[in-house]
């Protein structure tokens, strides 16, 4: 007997995040490679994350992109990837924390609390999930 | 053995000339270090004696009306300012140069062609070796100009006009062709290039901090393609990491208590007004609360609940059943699906089978297994730690059951113990846990004689706390029978023929022994839920004295048997589908039925009225009509202030009741000795009377 959980795959995966991201107050979702940083999936407004503009951005050598013309879907993509690095750093950081501390412990679970939003993120040897959410609401 | 020393003392040879070849290499390298550090240390004198001897050796080459000005540019403060620049750039390129060394790939198209003008245009230049510090420099060179090819080219076309002019106005050379002149040119231009792009990460670091500019420089090492893209989001690690991933985030998100609050802050008004929020049912302490409701859109949909049980082991953890979806063929048929308190829009596990589910129960032995019985026949057996097929299953053939399964229970201790499965058909089986091939024991159960027909459908089968050995049985024409699982003094296995339970009119769909924990033993009242609109109480014989009832009493001596009446009968206004004990207090109990409600009973407190009843909130995109029928009902076992209920909607409510319902606190001596005697009056006065007091 096919195990109809795995052969639903791709169906299942979209399932299952767009569940997530229509829990109330979710405003993005988030998945990388845990060892590349590599964006594998994003959902969500993950432009209005960011409120501030990094100076960095205001370079014109960050990224392959023509800066001022971009259009809002490559806004869109470099606003991810810069969340993405900031996350990246964050979780690479808090991860040599816990292994300066004990080398065989390990991070499972991040929840960053702000004012206004919070960040789950869950760390697994090979990918990371993050969720954004309101806390407010 | 000769052979072998020899082979040995030959490795051993080559091993030492490896050795020695280390040792010397590293000799060099620290060697070119030192030099290296020394010039740190006091950069601009070596470095301008180096630059000086480089331009004179340029000019005797070229040969003419180089200004020495620009070239040797000790004075001039922008040149004077550079060795250090380029000093601190190196040290900083040392450094980081793992973190360079990432985007290399990246530009590596670009930053190829440069280190080879660089080396062409040193080996014709120089005759001599060029200078070791030289040559870390034009290394690190090559894997440092990578990062940011728009920007330097501004600063390239700045330097070319302002340095470009005495080459152009220079006379040809004679030895050296205009394009090597040129190569020279770009040579010197792309180093200082690469010095102001240095100094100006250098700016960066020491302003930003040291973490800022690396990250933004090797992040994300490389976009991924399309395909690679697919071939990850397909795998099995991608799914099973989102699998669980998402759980946890759900059940994070799903957390309603915020730990944050700060209550000394009045700025939100904290809602504590239950009394007129949310689903409540019952008044002060014997209220009953909706908490929540479960319910998922995948697996949920269009099926009914056909059976509840909590898990005995962890009690935010409880199970449901489910028939087929109609509008789903392929789908499985049967699921089962195990809900975590915390966790609301999604099952913790979801478990299928080929038919639909009609019981399923935990393991009380072991927490990881679940039983269930499906209308093909089958008992199947899920694991936790597997996968959704079940690890185990019986057969299809005429071994075990043909007919639908509507009870299995596990009765034994915990390192004995047996699936007891019993079909409409009568026949009942057990089953070891680790082999469902067979069944270790069968029996078939027959009408006693005054019946018309020997058939005999069960749809429902309790245990006693006490005794693995002796059951009783719900019956399709409404009489509950005792059975005994193998023969004992005066009572053959199957059917007890000389005691029965009459007194439903319609199906018997639950039974239910009290759950006797407490000072008084009331291990032997039995709740009976019947489809004839009422539930009723029974006082049930004890198996062993049964023959004993019947010497004394000789009661039904013409007929052969003894016809047991029900000590309470409660009378609802709706076909009743299932009813509990609570598991903690002896007087209460609840039931649900057709109409929707479920309703609390304390039998301590009133005979003839529900203490509490609440009816589910239905669903938002629910249907309207018909819906609201429940069909099962189970309470968490160790505190006793939660209960699950689920029927025709497919949504599973847990509700909370208040401590005069539930809970093990506040918990009196006096409640038992009450229920005792209670059911002592009615034995005494009889049945008429006591529902009349």
């Amino acid at each position: 007997m096919s195990d109809p959980v795995l052969s639903a795959g791709p169906d299942m995966l979209e399932e299952t995040l767009g569940r997530l991201s229509k829990k109330p107050g979710v405003r993005a979702t988030l998945i990388l490679d845990r060892a590349s940083g590599a964006i594998l999936k994003t959902s969500g407004q993950i432009s209005s994350i960011r409120k501030t503009k990094a100076p960095a951005s205001s370079l014109p050598a960050v990224g392959s992109f023509s800066n001022e013309t971009s259009n809002n879907s490559a806004n869109q993509d470099q606003g991810a990837e810069e969340l993405a690095s900031m996350v990246w750093n964050f979780v690479n950081t808090a991860g040599s924390l816990v292994q300066e501390l004990d080398t065989e412990d390990e991070v499972k679970l991040l929840r960053l609390r702000t004012k206004k939003e919070e960040f789950v993120i869950v760390p697994d040897a090979k990918y990371l999930l993050i969720v954004i959410h309101d806390t407010s609401a | 053995m000769q052979q072998r020393r020899d082979e040995i003392l030959a490795k051993k040879a080559k091993l030492a000339e490896l050795k020695r070849q280390r040792e010397l290499r590293a000799s060099q390298a620290t060697a070119r270090q030192s030099i290296s550090s020394s010039e740190l240390i006091s950069p601009t004198p070596g470095r301008a004696d180096n630059r000086r001897e480089i331009e004179s050796l340029i000019n005797s080459l070229v040969g003419e009306s180089r200004p020495v000005s620009v070239s040797t540019g000790a004075n001039s403060p922008r040149r004077g300012s550079r060795p250090n620049s380029v000093l601190s750039a190196g040290e900083l390129s040392i450094g980081n140069n793992s973190e360079f060394a990432a985007p290399a790939n990246a530009n590596g198209q670009v930053a190829s062609s440069q280190p080879q003008v660089l080396s062409t245009s040193l080996r014709t230049v120089y005759e001599c070796p060029p200078s070791p510090v030289k040559e870390v420099f034009s290394y690190s060179k090559g894997v440092q100009t990578t990062e940011e090819w728009t920007s330097p080219r501004k600063s390239h076309t700045l330097s070319e006009s302002e340095d470009e002019e005495p080459p152009v106005t220079a006379s040809p050379s004679k030895r050296l062709s205009r394009r090597q002149r040129d190569r020279e040119q770009e040579l010197r231009d792309s180093i200082r290039k690469e010095i102001e792009e240095e100094l100006r990460a250098a700016k960066e670091l020491v302003t930003d901090g040291v973490l800022k500019p690396s990250a933004a420089a090797n992040f994300p090492a490389r976009a991924l393609t399309a395909e690679e893209l697919k071939a990850v989001t397909q795998s099995e690690d991608f799914m099973d990491f989102i699998d669980r991933s998402t759980k946890v985030i759900e059940k994070a998100l799903d957390q309603e208590y915020d730990i944050l609050t700060d209550y000394t802050l009045q700025v939100h008004d904290i809602d504590d007004d239950d009394e007129q929020h949310g689903n409540t049912g019952g008044k002060g302490r014997r209220k009953v609360k909706e908490v929540a409701q479960f319910y998922d859109e995948r697996w949920s949909k269009k099926r009914m609940i056909s059976s509840i049980d909590f898990s005995p082991k962890f009690s935010e953890l409880f199970l449901a059943s489910y028939t087929k979806n109609p509008t789903a063929p392929h789908d499985p048929d049967g699921i089962v699906q195990v809900w975590n308190l915390h966790l609301h829009d999604r099952p913790e596990f979801v478990f299928h089978a080929q038919s639909d589910i009609l019981t399923a129960k935990f393991s009380p032995f072991h927490p990881n297994l679940i039983i269930g019985g499906a209308y093909s026949g089958q008992v199947l057996l899920w694991d936790t730690r597997a996968r959704a097929a079940p690890v185990q299953k019986t057969p299809l053939t005429g071994s075990g059951h043909t007919h639908p399964v509507y009870c299995v229970d596990i009765v034994g201790t915990q390192n004995a113990n047996n699936i007891i499965s019993c079909s409409t058909d009568g026949a009942v089986c057990g089953w070891t846990v680790d082999m469902l091939a067979q069944p270790q024991e069968t029996m078939t159960l027959i009408a006693p004689l005054p019946a018309k027909v020997e058939d005999l459908s069960p749809l429902c089968m309790a245990f006693p706390q006490a005794d693995p050995t002796f059951f009783l049985v719900g019956s399709e024409e409404g009489t509950i029978y005792p059975c005994h699982r193998y023969d004992r003094a005066g009572a053959k296995a199957g059917v007890d023929a000389r005691v029965s339970y009459k007194g439903h009119a319609a199906p018997v769909v639950s039974v239910a022994f009290h759950p006797a924990r407490g000072p008084v033993d009331l291990g032997d009242l039995v709740l009976s839920a019947s489809l004839d609109w009422s539930v009723k109480l029974w006082k049930v014989r004890a198996p062993a004295t049964t023959s004993a009832v019947v010497a004394a009493g000789g009661l039904g001596a013409a007929s052969g048997e003894t016809q047991v009446s029900p000590l309470l009968d409660f009378v609802r206004e709706d076909v009743v589908y299932d009813a509990a004990w609570s598991p903690v207090k002896p007087g209460v109990f609840a039931l649900v039925d057709g109409a929707g409600w479920l309703e609390l009973w304390d039998i301590t407190v009133e005979t003839e009225e529900p203490v509490a009843r609440i009816s589910p909130s239905p669903r938002k995109d629910g249907r309207t009509m018909l819906s609201k029928s429940l069909n099962k009902v189970a309470w968490e076992p160790t505190e006793g202030k939660r209960l699950a209920t689920g029927g025709i909607d497919g949504a599973v409510t847990l509700c909370e009741v208040g401590p005069d319902l539930g809970g093990k606190e506040g918990l009196k001596n006096e409640e038992w000795t009450m229920v005792k005697k209670l059911v002592n009056k009615i034995e005494a006065v009889g049945v008429n009377n006591a529902t009349a007091m």
